[in-house]
């Protein structure tokens, strides 16, 4: 049976926004952040994983402890609801 | 001045790699070179091959010579299905035994090389490091058996200059598809995108995960993973720059390169290989958090049910990580975690075509417990002979 969880989402907020927090304090660079990529406390990823998971979509999104990059690229290309156009000739 | 001197040295540190070839003497006159085994292998097998072909010289149980040297997984796939042979005097490499250099380090070392001899050598084994139908969609010849090898990973690397840390699977899709006309920035200069040409694994895997064709893919073609690699490491432009690698030859680059993180479609965070940046365990790949890999498909001919050569038999069901009789005197699972592969046994997911969906997968006989205390920490029981839960093998209590 398929295991959406979502009951420990605040606590999944809240470690996200403590690694925010501890990223920003211990880059190399002096704390300033990758440039492209960023931990994103109130989008989807953090919200939700799967703990058993059984299809492709499940395994991808399962939970893991893994270090993890929540990034949002600005694809001007990308058509709306994700679409993507052909690939040029 | 810099960029001179940064091209001096990555052309040092591949002619150092290369094989020694001053004095290539037929293969078959080579002193001591007892049982050989020709292979023709991706250029991503290239440290297995070394490390590999190291040990079995000096495995008291069975010595075996293996000859190699290294082509397009495609191509690789042609000769074997073709049995196209190497041509006679085409140089090839091997490793020494112990007695001939004891200093020899499969990490470090140029391999020695000896030619084909008169006649030329079909090879008797043939490696493609992804799935075989990624090239051809025939029927193979019934005398050519294939077997899963270990699983091979495939990075996006950057230069350790560049401030980039991940890549999604729409940002691949433009950039590589589209070049500078994609608008992915700051990948939008064709001129840094450091690629293969479609007969190499590496380029077909990635282009089965981001779905660009092999031969749409914008950027600069390479032969060899070595010319990709110092492509990067000599980049003016690191910000700019990406480059497609297999992790294997990306883990020992570590020091001037950097593998993003890949997002692939659907998936809501990128992930490297590894569990972190900087570790070597490959568990995103063996729990399908990072997707971009494919199992290695070794290919050997027999007859009548029977194997051609059975020294290329043994070789090959080991790297399988199947039983073979004897017991070689080292340890292949060490062997390939050392070199930045995983055994199947380790593998909790599983595909059936080249980028293909994943599903779990457990083993016949795992040893996720005994891969793990190679390339990390294992914190399962050790034992002797039994368990309190699972099975007892090779000093590990695994799950079954």
């Amino acid at each position: 049976m398929q295991a959406l969880h979502v009951r420990k989402a605040p606590k999944r907020a809240l470690l996200a926004i403590l690694s925010l927090a501890f990223a920003a304090a211990c880059s190399e660079d002096g704390g300033a952040r990758p440039k492209d990529a960023g931990i994103d406390a109130s989008g989807p990823p953090d919200a939700s994983c799967f703990e058993n998971p059984q299809t492709h979509a499940e395994i991808i999104n399962a939970c893991t402890t893994a270090q993890k990059v929540l990034k949002k690229p600005n694809l001007p290309l990308l058509q709306s609801g994700g679409a993507l156009p052909p690939l040029p000739p | 001045m810099r960029t001179l001197a940064i091209s001096i040295l990555a052309a040092g540190a591949i002619a150092a790699a290369l094989p020694r070839a001053a004095h290539a003497v037929p293969c078959d006159q080579v002193p001591g070179l007892a049982n050989p085994v020709y292979l023709q292998v991706g250029d991503t097998q290239l440290a297995l091959m070394k490390r590999l072909a190291r040990a079995l010289r000096d495995s008291a149980p069975r010595p075996v010579s293996l000859v190699f040297t290294t082509s397009g997984s495609c191509t690789n796939i042609r000769t074997i299905y073709d049995r196209t042979a190497i041509p006679a005097t085409t140089n090839v490499q091997y490793a020494p035994s112990i007695a001939e250099n004891p200093s020899w380090d499969p990490a470090t070392s140029p391999t020695l090389t000896c030619q084909v001899p008169a006649g030329g050598k079909v090879p008797d084994v043939a490696n493609s490091a992804l799935f075989t139908s990624a090239c051809t969609t025939e029927t193979p010849p019934a005398t050519v058996r294939h077997v899963q090898g270990p699983v091979q990973a495939y990075v996006m690397a950057v230069p350790k200059a560049s401030s980039q840390t991940a890549i999604t699977f729409e940002e691949a899709y433009f950039a590589f598809g589209f070049g500078m006309a994609g608008m992915a920035a700051p990948w939008v200069d064709e001129s840094q995108l450091f690629i293969r040409t479609v007969t190499k694994s590496t380029l077909l895997a990635w282009a089965a995960n981001i779905s660009v064709p092999a031969d749409k893919w914008k950027g600069v073609r390479r032969d060899g993973s070595p010319m990709v690699v110092a492509d990067l490491e000599s980049s003016t432009s690191p910000e700019k720059a990406l480059g497609i690698l297999g992790a294997e030859v990306y883990d020992s680059k570590r020091s001037t390169l950097k593998s993003l993180a890949f997002q692939a479609r659907g998936q809501y965070a990128a992930y490297w290989p590894d569990s972190t940046p900087t570790a070597f365990d490959k568990q995103n790949v063996r729990d399908g958090h990072y997707t971009v890999w494919s199992p290695t498909i070794w290919m050997d001919t027999e007859a009548g049910g029977a194997p051609v050569n059975a020294d290329a038999r043994y070789v090959v069901d080991m790297i399988a990580g199947r039983s073979v009789t004897p017991a070689p005197a080292f340890d292949m699972i060490a062997i390939i975690a050392a070199v930045g592969l995983t055994p199947d046994c380790a593998m909790g997911v599983k595909r059936s075509f080249e980028g293909g969906p994943l599903s779990r997968y457990q083993p016949a006989e795992s040893c996720v417990c005994k891969y793990e205390s190679r390339v990390a920490q294992s914190n399962c029981a050790t034992c002797t002979t039994t368990c309190a839960t699972g099975v007892c093998r090779n000093g590990f209590c695994e799950v079954r």
